[in-house]
């Protein structure tokens, strides 16, 4: 039987720490890793958990990221629980092996400590990592902090393992803002969180011999559409409820709540920044300042990033003059992914209030309170003209002559 | 099967071979396993085939050779005696024939559509020069 | 617990139930087919099975059909053999955990992939897996070529082979380069039991596959695969040309024991010579005009090599 820690009600942890603890208090049956920075900590916390009897599952460094999320993947459709960590260039790596993890319909946990893709090559945090793997299928959270990732993990374990659900979930942190900062995090005693997870409850186990199962075949013409069709509907319809039942539960055990955006003060705002990441925390600090001298601002933070909530978005943003989406990836000759859907999502809503984007923070580049205050002045500017007074792209915080397109 | 709608395949096209529990499926023979559909033993692939083999008992020394050698699981053997063909899965491919080891051989292949019993009647004699 | 199943002759063998379906899309004579059944008929232990892209993959696992009378998973290309290491890796979590679904049963993790996925773009997958010491079979299908895809040249494709991305020609014999070792790879990865096998000599393949799954630890097994639709001959001559294959040393069989000693399993009565095994096979034809006639005596002359190399070390105890 595994050791239990005696955690304090509030442990110092960074976003790393947070996410592993949880995995540890998760009790997963098979961890297969690979190290990347930002994330390899989360992987060497483990290691040391088990090194040291905190761990009865079995724990495999294998050789890849690729590897890692294939043992995955052959491990859940035995019949158990599961999890991995990685970032950037191993989340790229796996890419292959995401697509497949969703259409298998297995629950996987996948913390990505998000960071910079290459080339050039950086270690530090963006969101580069994420975007690669918005079509995926998985379902997706979002840590603002450690605290954040902590909790977010119990819950993506209940949501994903729920036999409504079926699906792969991810717990997106910002590397190093998160991963490496340390925080006081409120803590679950070991008891708590596993209860609050469940037991694994097994569903078309390989590991069941009476019934043995095939998996992984091929369709065609005849039948791709209509089996990618299935996991689409599940995401669309089965996926929220869950989330929804889970946020309470969670509310409940713990009195933090969680939703799918978070609306900080959006009600009676004119304007609007929309982000995800640390940046959100930020974002709602300078917020109140400015709040404080009397600018009626207000933020929308990203918390589950799919199945992408439109309704709730645009129901949050539905009295805002002007919205700022914030994109902390490079957009590849394109307007930023939270920029487009931001706009989807109120092209068709009741409300069509200006909106424009900034691309910020590329490759660790600090998002800081000064240009978090330019930008809702930009906001202001376009809410007071009725239209951008700006183009609808920036980039913020870059050094040499100003980048502005469309 | 062809028309089923996209709410009706298990999530995640995972496939089941069989419809109820089985104790021990190496050690049940084909025909007491309970095949769901989606197994293809309830498929067939006799319309590939433009030669059929034909079994001729009267030779046959149950050597097996043609059992071990059928890519297709066709040739059935029961109690160590090769008993028949299973023409719903048999391809055509004729390497039981090649691999029967009597002479004249067990096995022969024909048109697929002469009629079985003609096939028997005309089979060939013991090939003498073969060493 | 786990038994050795008995099989004494091949009239024994033959009331074996197979596990292997037919009605699958294989070509018509196929030799994969012929050595999966004669691996799945060696135990009668329960089979968690996996498989990389490729001909047997996708044959035997298209919507709505699966040929396959066992767990099977199939994820992608590189990764049949890490898809059941994790397989594997949970049976021992479960099993430590008490949480085994039947916790009396002894399942065998075995996996099947091609050339193109052992030899290339899963070589370090295999890798992994076979450091990591999983307790798992992986048998390669060995057809010398991409065959799923229509021919194009792997490198386990040997010298002189006309394939589609090696193709002979007016200025080129085909493939230039030699096929690949993995035999000898796969025991330096220390594990316990790789061997070379043939599905025509099946007692030796039966005795071979009940010591991989018998013995702990990563088994390699490498088994010659003729295919009739890339190797070009007439599918009914699958087993003729298997025993040519094996007769003509191209294929010798023989296991590698712990790294440690090497083995050589049969020794053909009347070696045949190599030209003979070539001349059966469309892909080789090329190599008989006069102007190539130096790559069929480098062919002799490497097989004859390697045959002596394999008497060496097993004389050495090495």
């Amino acid at each position: 039987m595994a050791d239990k820690m005696d955690l304090l009600d509030v442990e110092v942890w960074d976003g790393n720490m947070a996410a592993s603890q949880a995995m540890r208090q998760a009790q997963i049956d098979v961890v297969a890793a690979y190290p990347i920075t930002p994330s390899t900590p989360v992987v060497e916390n483990y290691g040391m958990f088990e090194a040291n009897g905190y761990i009865d599952g079995v724990f495999v460094m294998v050789e890849s990221e690729h590897a890692a999320m294939s043992a995955c993947i052959g491990a859940a459709a035995a019949g158990g629980r599961v999890a991995t960590a990685t970032s950037s260039q191993g989340f790229a790596l796996m890419v292959e092996t995401l697509y497949q993890a969703s259409g298998m319909r297995l629950p996987i946990i996948l913390n990505v400590v998000n960071r910079a893709l290459a080339a050039p090559l950086n270690v530090n945090g963006d969101h580069s990592d994420m975007y690669l793997g918005r079509d995926s299928g998985w379902i997706q959270f979002n840590a603002y902090n450690a605290q954040d990732a902590y909790d977010l993990n119990l819950i993506a374990f209940k949501v994903a393992e729920d036999h409504k659900v079926r699906l792969p979930a991810m717990i997106h942190q910002d590397g190093f803002m998160t991963s490496h900062t340390a925080e006081g995090v409120h803590t679950l005693s070991d008891e708590t969180a596993y209860k609050f997870i469940g037991d694994y409850k097994p569903m078309n186990a390989m590991l069941d011999f009476e019934k043995p199962a095939t998996y992984g075949v091929q369709t065609e013409e005849d039948w791709h559409f209509e089996h990618k069709s299935r996991q689409h509907n599940d995401l669309m319809t089965k996926v929220n409820p869950v989330i929804q039942e889970v946020f309470d539960a969670f509310e409940k055990e713990t009195g933090r709540k969680f939703d799918f955006v978070t609306n900080h003060k959006l009600d009676d705002a004119d304007v609007a920044i929309v982000a995800m990441g640390t940046t959100v925390d930020t974002a709602m600090m300078v917020a109140d300042q400015l709040r404080a001298e009397g600018k009626k601002v207000g933020v929308l933070g990203l918390r589950v990033i799919r199945p992408f909530p439109f309704e709730k978005l645009a129901a949050a943003l539905s009295n805002v003059k002007a919205v700022c989406c914030m994109d902390r990836s490079a957009p590849g000759g394109t307007v930023g992914m939270l920029y487009n859907e931001i706009c989807g999502a109120m092209y068709n809503s009741g409300n069509h209030p200006v909106i424009t984007g900034y691309v910020y923070g590329l490759g660790g580049r600090d998002m800081t309170v000064e240009y978090l205050k330019g930008i809702f002045a930009d906001g202001q500017a376009n809410a007071d003209a009725g239209k951008a007074t700006t183009s609808l792209q920036q980039f913020i915080g870059v050094r040499g002559p100003k980048l502005s397109f469309l | 099967m062809a028309n089923k709608g996209w709410d009706e395949f298990d999530a995640g096209a995972i496939l089941f071979t069989f419809n109820e529990k089985v104790d021990n499926i190496a050690t049940t023979l084909a025909e007491d396993r309970p095949y769901s559909p989606s197994s293809s033993f309830t498929a067939s692939v006799g319309d590939w085939r433009i030669e059929k083999p034909i079994f001729n008992k009267d030779y046959c020394i149950d050597c097996q050779f043609c059992w071990i050698y059928c890519p297709d699981v066709s040739i059935i053997a029961r109690d160590k005696k090769m008993i028949g063909i299973d023409f719903d899965h048999c391809k055509g491919c004729g390497i039981c024939v090649e691999v029967c080891p009597t002479n004249p051989k067990s096995l022969l292949m024909f048109t697929e559509h002469l009629d079985d019993d003609a096939c028997l009647a005309g089979w060939p004699e013991k090939d003498e020069k073969e060493k | 617990m786990s038994e050795i199943k008995k099989i004494k002759n091949l009239k024994e063998f033959s009331t074996s139930a197979d596990r292997f379906e037919g009605a699958n899309l294989l070509c018509p004579g196929c030799a994969h087919s012929i050595i999966v059944r004669e691996v799945l008929n060696a135990t009668n232990d329960d089979l968690v099975i996996g498989a990389s892209t490729g001909c047997l993959e996708v044959c035997t696992a298209v919507y709505p059909y699966t040929s396959w009378d066992a767990s099977w998973i199939h994820i992608g290309f590189e990764n049949g053999s890490t898809a059941v290491a994790g397989a594997e890796a949970m049976y021992k979590s479960l099993k430590k955990k008490g949480r085994l679904p039947q916790p009396d049963r002894t399942p065998k993790f075995v996996t099947f992939a091609g050339d193109g996925a052992t030899y290339d773009i899963g070589f370090q997958w295999i890798s992994g897996c076979f450091e990591r010491g999983h307790d798992m079979m992986y048998v390669c299908l060995d057809n010398e070529v991409y065959a799923n895809t229509g021919g194009q040249r792997s490198s386990s494709t040997p010298v002189g082979s006309s394939t589609t991305t090696a193709p002979a020609g007016s200025t080129s014999y085909g493939e230039k380069k030699e096929k690949k070792d993995m035999m000898s790879i796969m025991a330096a990865h220390q594990s316990p039991y790789v061997a070379q096998v043939a599905p025509n000599k099946w007692k030796d393949m039966v005795k071979k596959i009940q010591k991989g799954f018998a013995v702990e630890g990563p088994v390699f097994i490498n088994a010659v695969s003729p295919c009739t639709t890339e190797w070009k001959f007439d599918p009914a001559d699958t087993m003729m040309l298997t025993d040519l294959s094996t007769d003509s040393l191209v294929f010798p069989l023989y296991e590698i024991i712990d790294n440690n000693e090497l083995n050589i399993t049969y020794r053909p009565k009347n070696v045949v010579p190599v030209i003979d095994y070539l001349g059966a096979q469309g892909r080789f034809k090329h190599l008989f005009k006069p102007q190539n006639k130096h790559i069929l005596d480098g062919w002799q002359k490497r097989v004859d090599n390697n045959w002596d190399k394999l008497q060496r070390r097993e004389e050495a105890r090495v």
